[in-house]
């Protein structure tokens, strides 16, 4: 198993071998906190185009710290964050409550929400930008719901709504918090491998903190192990799945809870 | 009615113009108070508007020029996160509206002013709306009003999910401040005019009903519009027939209206309910 290097495990095409080892988001040496407590210290990662990452640590570990401090939500108190969101816009999926279901916003303006880095404040929302959020809402089995607001919704449709949102976008880098916690197990299953094709036809790079790993394991390339205040890539080789990568995971998390 | 409604337009016409534009311009801020949860916000600004009302008689200066300053010195001090202090923002509106109100009224009365003064000098009266008056609830609530409407967008997403917004390039932070730069303004000037109670009733009473008659953001809003102006004109006909405080029976008018959405609802509810264990029976029928 090797540490701090990033290579896909599945062969790919000409295009995505030639762009695969360019850096999308760089961490060197950071360290993130609130208040007057540190939660990450010392975290250098970085992060190639098409890789599928999944975080893994116990509850507390800073997951969510890490992706903010990613996505410039938190800034890091030291080191430095490198990553591409001032030109294009991540495709986002925060941790559902998020949105506050007393809302009159419809599911529809909810998902549509994700063309705002294509229509800024101004920008009238025509044909073409319906026409991709009917599809996305299809692709999600959401057209049928699309008048409902948030606080109508089930926790698994809310969760997809929030999905839909960031693959409206066409974003190159997805970043989601825990997006399938309340979903059932095939739309768990359609999501991440709606991921795994992003990742793997289209280079777009997908970072996915998923506590259940059942199928992530099976589509994901590389696990970022969060724990203790730190963050560690690990990747499968040729003696070691991403199974056993995952399976390494869970002890290191284990191991710290027994400690 | 109508007679009435015709006498008022032609006696005060101003008064007329200038409370469908505060009905308007802060019901619809109001439906955003009440979404972003920050209701009492509005009384407190209220409250610091009429402050600036009184400092402006101690100073000699513009009174909707000391309530404006008052009102946006209040919102910067807002903007302040409170929670980093273990203080909930609403304990701290709790203290400036007791702080508010208590000084307001200790100052204008230390300038010998009777308390029945004090009261109209810092809680207008709609009815006696001049052209002056009319004149800077135009200048103050039409931009608040544009700015409302122009940019529904990034303000509601900043409002909706200001995580995922910031991550989408929205500038949450000068769209929120805009937000409650605009709800200052609005308060200062409009309370000036039509009272704290009124404007209050405006930025909660009437925008709640039109939450509970529509799911759609639009429709909301147009609601909340159609109410306040209603409630606003019943009103003025009521306290012109019955020779009633104006602010108190518009605001009386709207908790009437509030009351009736209400019913509406729940009449509503209990229809849809209803309808499939009839359809149950005739099925098994």
């Amino acid at each position: 198993m090797k540490m701090h290097t990033l290579q896909p495990k599945e062969p790919m095409t000409m295009a995505k071998v030639m762009t695969e080892q360019k850096t999308v988001i760089a961490c060197e040496n950071v360290f993130v906190g609130y208040g007057s407590e540190v939660v990450l210290q010392d975290v250098s990662l970085r992060i190639t185009a098409g890789s599928f990452v999944l975080l893994m640590g116990p509850n507390g570990a800073g997951k969510t710290t890490l992706l903010k401090a990613i996505l410039g939500l938190l800034k890091p108190r030291r080191g430095h964050i490198t990553t591409p969101f001032h030109i294009t816009a991540p495709g986002y999926v925060p941790q559902q409550k998020s949105i506050d279901p007393l809302y009159p916003v419809t599911v529809r303006q909810i998902v549509g929400m994700g063309l705002y880095p294509e229509l800024g404040p101004w920008r009238r929302v025509t044909g073409d930008f319906r026409r991709r959020v009917d599809a996305t809402l299809e692709q999600f089995d959401l057209l049928a719901h699309d008048r409902k607001t948030f606080g109508e919704l089930s926790g698994g449709m809310r969760q997809k709504a929030l999905i839909a949102r960031a693959f409206v976008s066409g974003a190159e880098i997805f970043i989601l918090d825990e997006p399938t916690s309340e979903l059932d197990e095939r739309s768990e299953r359609e999501v991440v491998q709606h991921l795994h094709r992003l990742a793997r036809q289209q280079n777009k790079t997908v970072l996915l903190v998923h506590h259940g790993l059942g199928h992530a394991v099976d589509h994901g390339d590389m696990v970022c192990l969060v724990n203790h205040g730190k963050a560690v890539l690990l990747e499968p080789d040729e003696n070691h799945s991403m199974e056993h990568v995952a399976d390494a995971a869970r002890r290191g998390i284990a191991k710290g809870k027994a400690s | 009615m109508i007679d009435s409604l015709r006498s008022l337009l032609t006696v005060f016409p101003y008064a007329i113009a200038a409370g469908f534009l505060i009905a308007t311009v802060c019901s619809l801020l109001g439906v955003f108070v009440i979404l972003k949860r920050v209701v009492f916000i509005g009384i407190a600004l209220s409250e610091a508007a009429a402050l600036g009302v009184a400092a402006a008689i101690m100073f000699h200066i513009h009174p909707v020029l000391g309530a404006t300053v008052v009102t946006l010195a209040t919102v910067v001090i807002l903007a302040y996160p409170f929670e980093r202090q273990r203080l909930p923002r609403d304990a701290v509106l709790g203290i400036i509206f007791v702080l508010a109100s208590s000084l307001s009224v200790l100052l204008v009365a230390s300038s010998g002013f009777g308390l029945h003064e004090v009261q109209s000098l810092l809680y207008g009266d709609l009815i006696l709306t001049n052209r002056t008056d009319l004149a800077i609830i135009l200048i103050t609530l039409l931009p608040v009003l544009i700015y409302l409407l122009v940019f529904i967008r990034p303000s509601l997403y900043t409002f909706l999910d200001r995580e995922a917004a910031r991550v989408m390039g929205v500038r949450v932070m000068i769209w929120e401040l805009l937000f409650f730069f605009s709800l200052g303004v609005a308060v200062s000037a409009a309370s000036k005019v039509a009272g704290a109670l009124l404007v209050f009733c405006y930025l909660v009473v009437t925008p709640s009903a039109a939450l509970l008659l529509s799911k759609r953001l639009w429709l909301v809003m147009l609601s909340a519009v159609l109410v306040s102006v209603a409630a606003t004109m019943i009103g003025m006909v009521w306290s012109f027939r019955s020779d009633l405080p104006t602010n108190q029976a518009v605001a009386a008018v709207a908790c009437g209206l509030f009351a009736g959405v209400l019913v509406l609802v729940g009449i509503r509810r209990l229809l849809v309910r209803r309808v499939p264990a009839e359809s149950i029976r005739l099925a098994g029928s």
